[in-house]
């Protein structure tokens, strides 16, 4: 699929420069911390009730802060410290932020690669025909794809929820369904309207560069030997011309992941995403109490931060190898 | 094809679009579930009431002919009444536009500033510390969540280094909703000669601006060190070097004119972005703007106002991208001929 030139140009990318490996190596972390989450978390991260016997969060390991407390009648100040029991501290409500940030993993991952793929899906087939038909057809089409890209992401994705609302569907852990880990959360809950959304505001992307790859090979040679020898147009559409702009996709696809995690946590941020065992949702439950809980929202934006550089710099490594004037959405948030 | 003939076309399209985005948000309203007029007089209201709301607001007539009356409204620039607070949505628009604008062209400023100087040493010291540090930098940039770090800067400089900054600079930059907007506090400034309204003008939206500049900072460094980086190897740079014309001169004045061109493109491109962002960086700092409205509209699924925000920020992108696009095309009249 991909030719020998590209896949040489990828080996020497990877073996010359640092930041691939980096990005892999990152990359890799994220998603085992995803697939094991029930495993590495310490506390199942939906429970509550984690604090002292004030009702204080714990702060992170080896740091304490002064609170008042109310104790007779009046404000006295109290240290809280640190316990070995919760690595990175609990949340307002005493939830574990560890727990947290390790099954906060899974709703980015998910979110990122299902959306991501659903707007494959939506936008390859829309490109390669508006491409390769041309004309009037491919006129209309592009106008609804610009239509579609006068629409801020973020701004469409708010008024898409606004209207259905935002669902999320539990997907059953095997990992703790056959017993195998005691006293984790059971199912993982998708915000299936969250991934549906992200695919319907980012999939005129792909369209655009499916339909460039189309309008390219429509009149080689190999195109035109195929239709003289008969093959419908949705023949060569699906067995010449997709082939053909797969590598393109390929790499928009790996830079649309980190646009799709940052557009998630946006979403969650804002309180629409569905579920509440999110990055961006945890970020938000920290906003009231920064002057003594700071890391009630650093760590989850850290989680943030390391997945969407993680993809950048494989998405960077791609497109430097393979197709140099790719242009994506970028971040979005 | 000649300049204006490309802009008509480009206008002409535009308008379609506009129209495009008018349907489909018309449309969203009216798969939405539930009964509008629950909305606007709650669902306990006296039957008479609700349908008198629902003559009131034209919810009783046949879906195309609220639809036709929707898209003339619009033309006429009259966006209807708020479900919530029953005023209109034009002027609640318009009265949160300032807001908006004073942060996008703020942190576009901060953004070109800091960008343009960091690519252009970036490019020109290529694999050297600097260009590291400038590339660690514009990675880091597109790769944080803007309300993210909006938080981290709040905690930062109000919690952090509040008291310092007041000890030892004598000002500090502050949380929460600027007390004073641009439009006025240059007014003071001309009529009275009075500057301390735009200075707490100037000390509320840093950090809102840095906010929603970084991602830019970040996307305008890599674009000019990449651009630079391709000119350098052009003919014409080999050249004005020939010439004896000093290094810094090719570099900021030959070199660079030619990467702002896709630079420029690129940007109008991401305007979307920039706007997404601003709504969210809206709600972090409290910035009354129209992403702060945008939200409050759809947590009270308050839809004429939501729709009324959403059509103008589109009108806006629009609007703009067609101006990007006539500077684009006054700058290298190659793209007229397409």
């Amino acid at each position: 699929m991909i030719p020998d030139r590209l896949e040489s140009n990828l080996r020497q990318g990877f073996r010359e420069s640092l930041l691939p490996k980096l990005g892999l190596v990152l990359l890799a972390s994220i998603l085992i911390m995803a697939i094991f989450a029930p495993v590495l978390a310490t506390h199942n991260p939906t429970r509550t009730g984690y604090l002292d016997e004030n009702g204080n969060s714990y702060p992170p390991l080896g740091t304490s802060y002064t609170t008042e407390i109310g104790q007779d009648g009046e404000f006295v100040e109290v240290e809280v410290e640190s316990t070995s029991d919760h690595l990175l501290g609990t949340n307002d409500i005493g939830q574990d932020v560890f727990s947290r940030l390790v099954y906060g993993a899974r709703t980015s991952m998910l979110v990122g690669l299902l959306g991501t793929g659903l707007a494959v899906l939506i936008g390859v087939p829309f490109g390669l025909v508006s491409g390769y038909y041309g004309g009037r057809v491919d006129d209309v089409m592009m106008r609804i794809a610009d239509t579609m890209l006068a629409f801020p992401s973020l701004v469409l994705a708010l008024a898409l929820i606004g209207v259905f609302g935002s669902a999320g569907f539990g997907i059953p852990d095997p990992l703790t369904r056959f017993g195998l880990i005691d006293g984790m959360p059971e199912s993982t809950t998708l915000p299936g309207t969250v991934t549906v959304v992200v695919a319907l505001v980012t999939w005129v992307w792909f369209a655009r560069v499916a339909r460039g790859e189309a309008m390219s090979v429509r009149n080689e040679e190999y195109v035109t030997a195929a239709r003289s020898m008969g093959a419908s147009n949705w023949t060569i559409l699906f067995k010449h011309v997709l082939p053909n702009s797969l590598t393109p996709v390929i790499v928009l696809a790996t830079i649309q992941v980190a646009a799709v995690i940052l557009l998630e946590s946006s979403l969650s941020f804002l309180g629409f995403s569905g579920t509440t065992l999110s990055w961006g949702y945890d970020i938000s439950r920290g906003q009231g109490y920064q002057r003594t809980s700071w890391w009630i929202s650093m760590v989850p934006g850290l989680g943030i931060v390391f997945a969407v550089i993680a993809v950048n710099l494989l998405g960077d490594w791609l497109r430097d190898a393979l197709d140099p004037n790719i242009e994506g959405e970028g971040g979005g948030a | 094809m000649s300049i204006g003939k490309f802009l008509v076309k480009r206008l002409l399209q535009g308008v379609l679009v506009i129209w495009g985005v008018i349907t489909i948000m018309f449309a969203l309203r009216a798969v939405s579930p539930g009964d509008p007029a629950n909305l606007i007089v709650g669902p306990a209201a006296d039957p008479e009431i609700r349908d008198q709301v629902r003559e009131q607001y034209g919810l009783n007539e046949p879906i195309y002919v609220q639809y036709v009356d929707y898209v003339q409204g619009m033309i006429t620039g009259d966006f209807g009444y708020s479900f919530q607070s029953s005023r209109e949505v034009t002027a609640m628009v318009l009265e949160r536009v300032p807001a908006t604008l004073e942060l996008a062209i703020a942190a576009t400023i901060i953004a070109i500033v800091i960008a343009v100087p960091l690519g252009v040493i970036s490019a020109s010291r290529r694999n050297e510390p600097a260009d590291y540090g400038a590339t660690l930098f514009s990675l880091l940039g597109i790769s944080t969540p803007n309300f993210w770090l909006g938080l981290m800067l709040i905690l930062l400089f109000a919690v952090f280094l509040q008291d310092p900054m007041e000890t030892y600079l004598g000002f500090t930059f502050p949380q929460g909703r600027r007390p004073v907007g641009f439009g006025e506090a240059v007014m003071t400034l001309v009529t009275t000669g009075y500057a301390g309204d735009l200075l707490t003008w100037v000390r509320h939206i840093m950090l809102p601006a840095i906010t929603l500049g970084t991602y830019f900072t970040a996307m305008i460094t890599r674009l000019t060190r990449s651009g630079m980086i391709d000119e350098f190897g052009k003919p014409y740079v080999t050249a004005t070097e020939a010439k004896g014309i000093p290094y810094v001169l090719i570099r900021y004045k030959h070199v660079l004119r030619n990467t702002m061109i896709p630079i420029i493109t690129v940007l109008g491109l991401q305007l979307g972005t920039l706007i997404g962002g601003a709504v969210i960086t809206e709600t972090v700092f409290n910035w009354p703007g129209l992403g702060d409205r945008l939200i409050q509209a759809l947590n009270a699924r308050d839809w004429p106002l939501m729709q009324g925000i959403i059509v103008f920020i589109a009108l806006g992108f629009v609007l703009i991208n067609i101006a990007v696009d006539a500077l684009y095309a006054t700058l290298d009249p190659r793209v007229t001929n397409e």
